[in-house]
């Protein structure tokens, strides 16, 4: 008897023992050099804000430390695998990431077999939750979801359907672009589809081209900075037409740098920052006091870094199917969206479209409702 | 000491001309800040660093140092003991049974560019011919694999020679309007097909689904000998775990250097060094040269095919944008830094460029700074490469000669 | 033939900025044989400079009243900042390894390339800077229905200015025949008493500047500068040289038009996914049936 109490009492004080000294660990992936370095850093500085706030709240539960491990993919598979292998090796519970979907696919396959969640703020590619992963989350949008906003906006509320489309032939553009032909298909007429490529800040060959076919709608499928410099084009071409533009593109830069020529630009967005909900007020003013004004992944990282660690709160983070379960079971306001995730891990879209008015972004439409804000 | 104070000031000068004015302005969009501690902070560093120099040289008498590499002649048959081999076949053998998942990650990779690097090596090291797009054999082989086996099902062991194959004739197909040029307008016409086939490659949606990338490639797989219920068996294994991967590629990886090892000693070798030495005299002593370009063309693309289809297999996902220029300058990096023809210097090349970006992984931003600095470094300070081939080395020697004339104005 | 009209116009400003950045690649290339792959990033530190000038200036109150010579003075600025930053380049990376293999030397300048611009991104940031365009005239005419902006006009007339003050500096200055000297035979100039070591870095000094106006008027036309912004040009840039035959200064020149304007075409009327495709295509025909560019001489054919 003697003996079992000094065993209880033994295996009692090492749990207590190392609750008492755990560290939390999680990562990110995403591209801290290279092109896409502006949005990669938000990501990374979306993650640090939601950190900050629970550490600011008394930290997580059973951990000491939140650690936190933002390691750079630039948008490439084989940097990404290696920086998954590099998170697994440290311990981590829960990946942030990645970006591109051609980083987030092939990362995600070195994650799941080690039973790691990961939550992409990013990559909308329809590929991400397809595969039936159990650990698998996004926390945006995806592209066929937006690709159907768009068609709808175009034929409900704006009424142009005579639309020139312009990608970059990256994953993400290009596929958006080819979603919209084709839910599109019979409800609006495609006049052209370009390409341009990523880099490149001379759009006048193609420009021109549009120009001369006279289109209703110029649809940007881009990135941000070939968008900024597209719409500048675009308007010193005396190019008419509608401009209507998506997620990548949408950012603070955009206004800053294209100036009257983004007046009157539509997008399509996952829900705008309501400043008025108090989650959103919270993330605002946390992060704008550190990093500035939030870039368009900044919020989408911040909720997925939150409902990592609130469902380590609620479960810990001892057993991954379980950290799972927690997460599929979100429920929750955030700063991007209220987050729900359903059987695949998706989270539902939220696209609306915003209109940039008084060098402002402001919401303009709910495709849901048809309903002008 | 006098002059070595006034290089020293001429130093701090252009740092501060070259820091403050990049470094001291903020730029928000409607608003400026001049913060001068940053870059001050950085020049400070500088210049301390500097004067530690200048002191130095002082105690040690002021003699002038000229930076040289030192003359190790040899060093790579020095090394060559049976005992240093024994102990590289042992510790390479048994990596995945101590090691962790992302030291075998990045062993793997070590392996592909030591195939890549090799591959190269036969196209610039033995023949000299600047090859700017390299990387695009690579794809192709890449690609060959992804393709035949998402399409067609052909496992990896009968993908890997169609990969050779095919990379094969895309190397004489880009060598063939190449090859009749010379240096340097043969390092932009590679660069140009380089960009060539990853433009294809991103733009064919049909075949291969444009930017998406291939998905759903399998590992490569083996039968192995099972018994159940008293008869033997043989069961498909795939080897999609990493220390598998690993014995695939190494494999690939002792090939080829078994491979470029016999043609470097051969009658083609001795072609393509007399090739690269002086091409009219080696046409005029009847090697025809176009046909032997071309053959290191098509055995340089050979060797990338396979570490291309490799590639593949182990990533299971392939998409254009691996395909990139910077690959290509990467591996071209590893064959220079190595040692030109050295098969010792560039294994030892592909282990230190692959390495040392992952140990700058802690310093996140600074990564690609750093890796630049080091690689000018690198080749500023041993321009003939870690373990430099002997026959390369004597000749650069002579050259010499001709270089010290360098004074500083 | 209003759209023929104003892609003639889109290629020729597309070619004047190709052809100033080609000119520092040829000239390199004439002195030491080097493809100076930083070259593309001295062009983005010029375009940096600026807009850091124009933002000063804005902040102090003097661009909104002298928009003009702002602008001067960013280009003044850029220029005089690249040629310190060339003379780095050509110091640290570039002299130590005279007589060193050619590959060498080439590695240098790629790792230098990787350096430079991640030294802009620590010490600028990842995002785009925006030049102050809006303080600037926008205006633009039409001729025969094609736009011609404003910005179009000075940027060629700029380009062209900057190439005939360049033509007349090598070809009738003291600095400029050393230049030539050197670039033909080092051993006979240096017995004539020419200064090796300092003529390549007038070399190095003279496109850099150029390289650095590029940058400016490129960041004034297009509206924003970004610390990966050199790598691309630079590519096209080093094509064009080598198109028009490398080390020949005219052969820059029209090197750069044609690279602009088979791009501006190509997307106009062909496929605008494989611009890049004609572009090299073009570059590859030209070689295969004229090896050494359009205008070029017989190129130095020793092992790299």
């Amino acid at each position: 008897m003697r003996k079992v109490i000094i065993c209880a009492l033994v295996t009692l004080a090492l749990t207590v023992g190392t609750a008492g000294a755990a560290t939390l660990k999680i990562g990110s992936v995403s591209p801290l050099a290279g092109p896409y370095a502006a949005d990669g850093t938000d990501i990374k500085q979306g993650v640090e804000t939601a950190i900050a706030m629970w550490e600011a709240k008394g930290g997580i539960p059973g951990y000491d430390k939140i650690e936190y491990f933002p390691q750079d993919s630039g948008c490439d598979g084989k940097q990404a695998v290696s920086a998954a292998n590099k998170l697994v090796n440290l311990g981590v519970i829960g990946v942030v990431g990645a970006y591109c979907s051609s980083a987030t696919i092939p990362s995600s396959d070195v994650l799941m077999e080690n039973k790691v969640v990961m939550l992409t703020p990013a990559s909308t590619n329809e590929t991400v939750t397809e595969r039936g992963y159990k650990y698998m989350f996004r926390v945006c949008g995806r592209d066929d979801d937006q690709a159907k906003v768009v068609v709808k906006f175009l034929t409900e509320d704006l009424k142009k359907t005579k639309i020139a489309i312009i990608d970059d032939k990256t994953s993400y553009t290009a596929g958006l672009a080819n979603n919209i032909i084709k839910f599109g298909e019979g409800k609006i007429d495609v006049v052209a589809h370009e390409h341009i490529n990523q880099g490149d800040k001379d759009f006048s060959g193609v420009l021109t081209k549009i120009k001369a076919l006279k289109p209703d709608v110029l649809y940007m499928s881009l990135y941000n900075p070939e968008g900024n410099l597209m719409a500048i084009q675009a308007k010193r071409l005396k190019i008419d037409a509608v401009l209507l533009s998506e997620d990548a593109v949408y950012h603070p830069n955009y206004i800053k740098i294209a100036r009257d020529a983004s007046e009157g630009t539509f997008f399509t967005f996952g829900q705008p920052a309501d400043e008025t909900i108090p989650e959103v007020a919270a993330f605002l003013k946390e992060y704008t006091a550190k990093y500035g004004e939030p870039g368009s992944y900044s919020a989408y990282a911040f909720d997925a870094a939150n409902a990592l660690l609130a469902a380590v709160a609620k479960v810990g983070a001892s057993d991954p199917d379980k950290l799972a379960d927690a997460i599929r079971a979100t429920d929750a306001q955030g700063a991007s969206k209220k987050l729900t995730f359903n059987e695949k891990g998706d989270s539902g879209s939220t696209y609306k479209v915003i209109v940039v008015k008084d060098g402002k972004f402001v919401p303009y439409w709910d495709p849901d409702t048809g309903m002008k804000y | 000491m006098r002059k070595d104070l006034l290089r020293w000031l001429v130093f701090v000068v252009w740092a501060l001309v070259l820091l403050v004015p990049m470094m001291a302005p903020k730029l928000g969009f409607d608003t400026f800040e001049l913060d001068f501690a940053r870059p001050m902070k950085l020049v400070g560093m500088l210049a301390l660093a500097g004067l530690c120099v200048v002191a130095y040289r002082a105690v040690r008498g002021g003699k002038e140092h000229k930076v040289r590499a030192p003359r190790n002649f040899g060093i790579a048959e020095k090394l060559s003991t049976p005992w240093a081999w024994a102990a590289a076949g042992v510790l390479t053998l048994s990596l995945p049974f101590w090691a962790d998942n992302y030291t075998l990650d990045i062993a793997i990779n070590v392996l592909i560019y030591i195939t890549l690097g090799l591959g190269l090596n036969v196209v610039v090291g033995l023949a000299g011919l600047l090859d700017l797009g390299y990387i695009a054999f690579y794809a192709v082989g890449a690609y060959t694999y992804a393709l035949l086996n998402t399409i067609y099902g052909v496992p990896f062991w009968l993908a890997l020679p169609a990969g050779c194959v095919i990379s094969a004739g895309a190397g004489a197909f880009i060598g063939y309007p190449t090859l009749k040029m010379r240096g340097d307008y043969l390092a932009i016409v590679t660069l140009g097909f380089g960009e060539i086939v990853r433009i294809v490659l991103n733009n064919w949606d049909n075949v291969t689904q444009g930017p998406n990338g291939v998905l759903g490639i399998k590992a490569p797989g083996i039968y192995i000998p099972e018994i159940t219920d008293g008869s033997l068996d043989f069961v498909y294994f795939y080897m999609n775990k990493l220390p598998s991967l690993y014995y695939v590629i190494l494999l690939i990886a002792i090939v080829t250097i078994i491979g470029v090892q016999r043609i470097d000693t051969s009658r083609i070798g001795r072609a393509w060094v007399s090739i690269r030495e002086d091409e009219t005299a080696a046409e005029l002593t009847g090697i025809q040269t176009l046909r032997y370009k071309m053959l290191a063309y098509m055995m340089g693309a050979v060797f990338a095919g396979l570490a291309g289809a490799f590639y593949a297999a182990k990533v299971r996902y392939v998409n254009p944008s691996s395909f990139v220029f910077l690959e290509s300058a990467l591996v071209l990096c590893i064959v220079v830094l190595g040692g030109m023809g050295s098969i010792p210097g560039i294994i030892l090349g592909a282990a230190a460029i692959i390495v040392l970006p992952e140990v700058f992984r802690e310093l996140e931003l600074y990564r690609l700074l750093a890796f630049g600095g080091a690689m000018t470094a690198m080749v500023i300070f041993r321009p003939e490469g870690l373990i430099p081939a002997r026959r390369r080395q004597l000749e650069l020697h002579i050259e010499e000669t001709f270089a010290d004339e360098d004074d500083d104005a | 033939m209003d759209i023929f009209l104003q892609q003639l116009v889109n290629g020729l400003t597309l070619g004047a900025v190709y052809a100033l950045i080609a000119l520092g690649y040829t000239m390199v290339y004439g002195i030491i044989q080097l493809i100076n792959f930083a070259h593309g990033e001295i062009f983005a530190a010029g375009g940096y400079i600026g807009v850091i000038t124009l933002a000063y200036l804005n902040h102090i109150g003097v661009l909104e009243q002298y928009p003009m010579l702002g602008l001067v003075l960013a280009f003044a600025m850029a220029m005089v900042y690249c040629a310190f930053l060339a003379v780095a380049i050509e110091r640290v990376a570039y002299r130590p390894l005279r007589g060193a293999s050619r590959l060498a030397l080439l590695l240098s300048a790629l790792g230098m390339s990787i350096f430079v611009s991640n030294g802009m991104m620590l010490a600028q940031g990842v995002y785009d800077k925006a030049y102050p365009i809006y303080m600037f005239p926008q205006e633009s005419i039409e001729v025969g229905g094609a736009i011609i902006s404003h910005m179009q006009i000075y940027i060629f007339i700029v380009a062209i200015l900057l190439m005939v003050g360049l033509n007349f500096f090598i070809n009738h200055t003291r600095l400029g025949k050393a230049m030539r000297a050197t670039a033909q035979d080092k051993t006979v100039s240096a017995l004539l008493g020419i200064n090796a070591n300092r003529t390549i870095t007038i070399t190095f000094v003279v496109g850099a500047m150029l390289a650095a106006a590029a940058g400016v008027m490129v960041g004034m036309y297009y509206g924003s500068v970004r610390f990966d912004m050199g790598f691309v040009p630079g590519i096209k840039a080093f094509a064009a040289a080598v198109l028009g035959g490398i080390g020949n200064l005219y052969g820059a020149m029209i090197g750069g038009m044609i690279i602009g304007m088979v791009e501006v075409f190509a997307a106009g009327y062909l496929a605008s996914e494989y611009k890049d495709v004609f572009a090299f295509v073009i570059l590859i025909a030209v070689l295969y049936f004229r090896p050494t560019g359009i205008m070029g001489e017989q190129v130095d054919d020793t092992r790299v």
